[in-house]
């Protein structure tokens, strides 16, 4: 069998196989790429409302706590409190935090939420796991570049349709080049 | 070279049968690449825990310049986590109104936002930022987008010194 059926059944086999890898580091790369502008994992929701001023000083028994919970309604499981100075008191309720304002009353309930898709493919894209992770994306980086090797190895060895192929990867080339020489 | 597959390689392209037995065998390695992935879910983070002795954060609190530098293993609740990145956590000290801040490098460790309100055990070391305002200003807004709140830079009116910890490893129960 000549190399170029070798380099096809690479190719084709290798594209298949990273079809789903391409498309959760694609989606993911987009989304992690405008970080600054948004939060690609969670999403932050925030509620304000207000209780009478619990007037409470100084730190907070468990006992003022539950109170608090139950003037706002609260059906969660309380977790555990903190008090960042004498006048806040932070209540964490099942993944939810509470922030109390204990001399005016003011609430602000904090929840945040895994994005449903964004925060897996977040999740791995970004190697957060690690351990045997890892080896599946070293896997799958080697498996790009023996992609696009082979894919240039595609290349047909006269006719017009090899000038087409060199000009678009040399473009492909090009391009990180020139932001590498605009930027760097 | 494809020996191991039990297949004569000149029918690779045009006999269809290589297809059936040589499909289950790739999709099985790929489950077993996924399976090994699996144990990674665990509440323990980046080198895990070292030392055997834990300080108090009072202690780091009252004297800081004292363990600049020092290798420290404290434990508390954790009450905040960078919304953005889980490049950050806020731990809680064993007093009152006291809390330390344990940076690490982004993407080396990840904090989940499901750690708020969790027992923690956090090694790390002790560094010492002397801000100028501007400094200070400039890190209060990053804070201020990072979790999505108004900041008024009119606020802050002198520099600040920071002490917090280089997260290297942490154990974080219930999560």
């Amino acid at each position: 069998m000549s190399w170029r059926r070798w380099n096809y059944l690479i190719h084709r086999d290798l594209g298949f196989l990273c079809v789903g890898l391409t498309l959760l580091y694609a989606i993911s790369g987009v989304a992690v790429n405008h970080m600054a502008d948004w939060n690609p994992n969670y999403t932050v929701e925030r509620v304000d409302t207000r209780i009478p001023a619990p007037g409470i000083r100084g730190v907070a028994t468990e006992d003022q706590i539950r109170r608090i919970l139950g003037q706002l309604g609260e059906k969660g499981i309380y977790e555990n409190s903190f008090q960042p100075d004498p006048d806040t008191l932070w209540i964490f309720v099942e993944g939810r935090v509470i922030r109390v304002d204990l001399a005016s009353g003011a609430v602000e309930h904090e929840r945040a939420r895994r994005r449903p898709l964004l925060y897996p493919l977040n999740f791995l894209h970004l190697n957060h796991p690690k351990k045997g992770w890892t080896p599946v994306a070293d896997l799958y980086a080697a498996a790009l570049a023996l992609l696009a090797v082979t894919g240039l190895l595609m290349l047909p060895s006269s006719g017009p349709l090899r000038r087409r192929a060199l000009w678009l990867t040399a473009a492909g080339v090009l391009l990180p080049l020139f932001y590498l020489f605009l930027y760097y | 070279m494809f020996d191991f597959l039990h297949v004569q390689i000149p029918a690779l392209l045009t006999n269809g049968a290589f297809m059936t037995k040589t499909t289950p065998i790739l999709v099985a390695l790929c489950l077993l690449l996924a399976l090994l992935a699996a144990p990674a879910f665990a509440g323990t983070f980046g080198a895990g825990l070292t030392l055997s002795e834990r300080t108090p954060v009072s202690r780091i609190l009252e004297d800081p310049d004292s363990f600049v530098g020092q290798k420290l293993q404290v434990e508390g609740l954790v009450v905040d986590v960078c919304a953005r990145r889980g490049c950050w956590i806020y731990v809680a000290g064993d007093k009152p109104f006291e809390k330390i801040r344990v940076k690490v490098v982004d993407g080396e460790i990840v904090f989940p936002m499901s750690a708020r309100g969790k027992e923690a055990v956090v090694e790390g070391v002790l560094e010492k930022f002397v801000l100028s305002k501007e400094q200070t200003i400039a890190r209060a807004r990053h804070h201020a987008e990072e979790k999505g709140e108004a900041f008024d830079p009119s606020c802050i009116l002198t520099g600040e010194t920071v002490y917090q910890l280089r997260g290297l490893g942490a154990e974080i129960s219930g999560i």
